[in-house]
């Protein structure tokens, strides 16, 4: 019963994680931001779309005369940390082409400012490998081929939603044949950062069924 | 078979022959796919943004091809859009001639180009025809009762 009632607790943890992680997508194709907003949803993210690098600036406060305004201002610090957290943002997804600010200029402003260490997503319909490496190189967390789809967001999501503040336990269960034998298998971490498996048949034997799992990311 | 049955099938052979045909790749089905009860015209609307988006493209493409000194890097520009988009609907057979068309952008083929422009609208009517006749289909099947088979 402890099992079933941590795997629920994760899983409740991780849809209320996603209802509050908030994407900034970038893209100046019309038909693309529609999309991207479509698949965010439907991974419960809440999402910002705008159409250009200049914009996602200037939603960030990022902007040169955004900057100057707050260097010149007398209480700066407390007036900018209450911009930030009115809009945090977990997440930024841009398109790599762009007329003006490309993703990559985009991408080193992004890595050179305060918000240096919000993950950044590059995606591009071509694949230049000189130019992924490139984004990489310059912190991008990733670099998406489009179009992107909902696999590949599941994906990238997921490693934000298991920064939860759980005991980082994973219950795989597995079964015999016969059905009522089931066996849990825990994979931890001790001490010396070392992976320890071990095996042991559970305390009572229930239908597999009835014990939910945790695949990682839940869509709503 | 009853009418709801009839358009069902009609529906599903119909959107399979666009399939077979290469009108339309995996990428309608993801489209498809994003479509339910909360967002029920969703194919319907992006499908809409790409035909305004379509045709502004072509009208941008023609004019820049009249030009007495062709910018070629305009052109590329607006070829890698409608790739782009084209991409993003899954119509394969737009999105191929977009591919050949950029490369005689980047050779600065005029002759290549003006052909691949000819070639684009072609493949673009067809399948913006085709579109309008499976939503047409489906619109008869709700009218009818039916719901869209998944």
């Amino acid at each position: 019963m402890e099992y079933l009632h941590s795997d629920v607790a994760v899983h409740t943890q991780q849809r209320e994680k996603l209802q509050h992680f908030h994407v900034l997508a970038v893209d100046d194709s019309l038909i693309e931001r529609k999309l991207l907003e479509r698949l965010l949803r439907e991974s419960s993210c809440k999402v910002t779309c705008v159409d250009s690098g200049d914009k996602a600036l200037e939603y960030l406060g990022l902007l040169d005369s955004q900057e100057i305004d707050r260097s010149t201002a007398s209480s700066s610090s407390p007036q900018s940390s209450t911009q930030e957290g009115l809009k945090a943002v977990n997440l930024i997804m841009t398109d790599y082409s762009m007329p003006g600010m490309s993703g990559y200029d985009l991408l080193k402003r992004v890595k050179g400012s305060l918000w240096k260490d919000i993950p950044v997503v590059v995606m591009s319909s071509e694949n230049v490998p000189s130019r992924i490496s490139m984004c990489m190189e310059e912190g991008a967390e990733e670099f998406l081929l489009k179009p992107v789809q909902l696999s590949d967001l599941k994906k990238q999501l997921q490693p934000h939603l298991l920064k939860l503040p759980v005991h980082p336990k994973i219950d795989i269960t597995t079964s015999n044949d016969n059905g009522n034998d089931s066996m849990i298998i825990d994979i931890t971490m001790n001490n010396n950062q070392n992976v320890v498996v071990s095996k042991r048949k559970t305390m009572t034997p229930e239908p597999l069924e009835r014990r939910p799992q945790m695949k990682g990311l839940a869509v709503i | 078979m009853d009418g709801v049955a009839q358009l069902q099938k009609q529906l599903v052979d119909y959107t399979a022959s666009l399939f077979q045909e290469g009108f339309l790749d995996e990428q309608f089905n993801q489209l498809q796919q994003l479509q339910d009860e909360s967002n029920p015209d969703f194919v319907v609307e992006v499908v809409s943004l790409f035909f305004e988006d379509s045709e502004r493209l072509l009208n941008e493409l023609a004019k820049a091809l009249e030009q007495k000194t062709i910018d070629f890097r305009k052109v590329d520009a607006h070829v890698h859009q409608f790739k782009g988009s084209s991409s993003s609907i899954g119509a394969q057979r737009v999105q191929k001639v977009c591919i050949a068309f950029r490369n005689y952008c980047e050779e600065q083929n005029i002759e290549g180009c003006l052909k691949c422009l000819q070639q684009v609208k072609h493949e673009y009517s067809l399948v913006k025809s085709k579109l309008e006749t499976l939503f047409k289909i489906e619109k008869q099947l709700i009218a009818a009762g039916g719901s869209i088979p998944t």
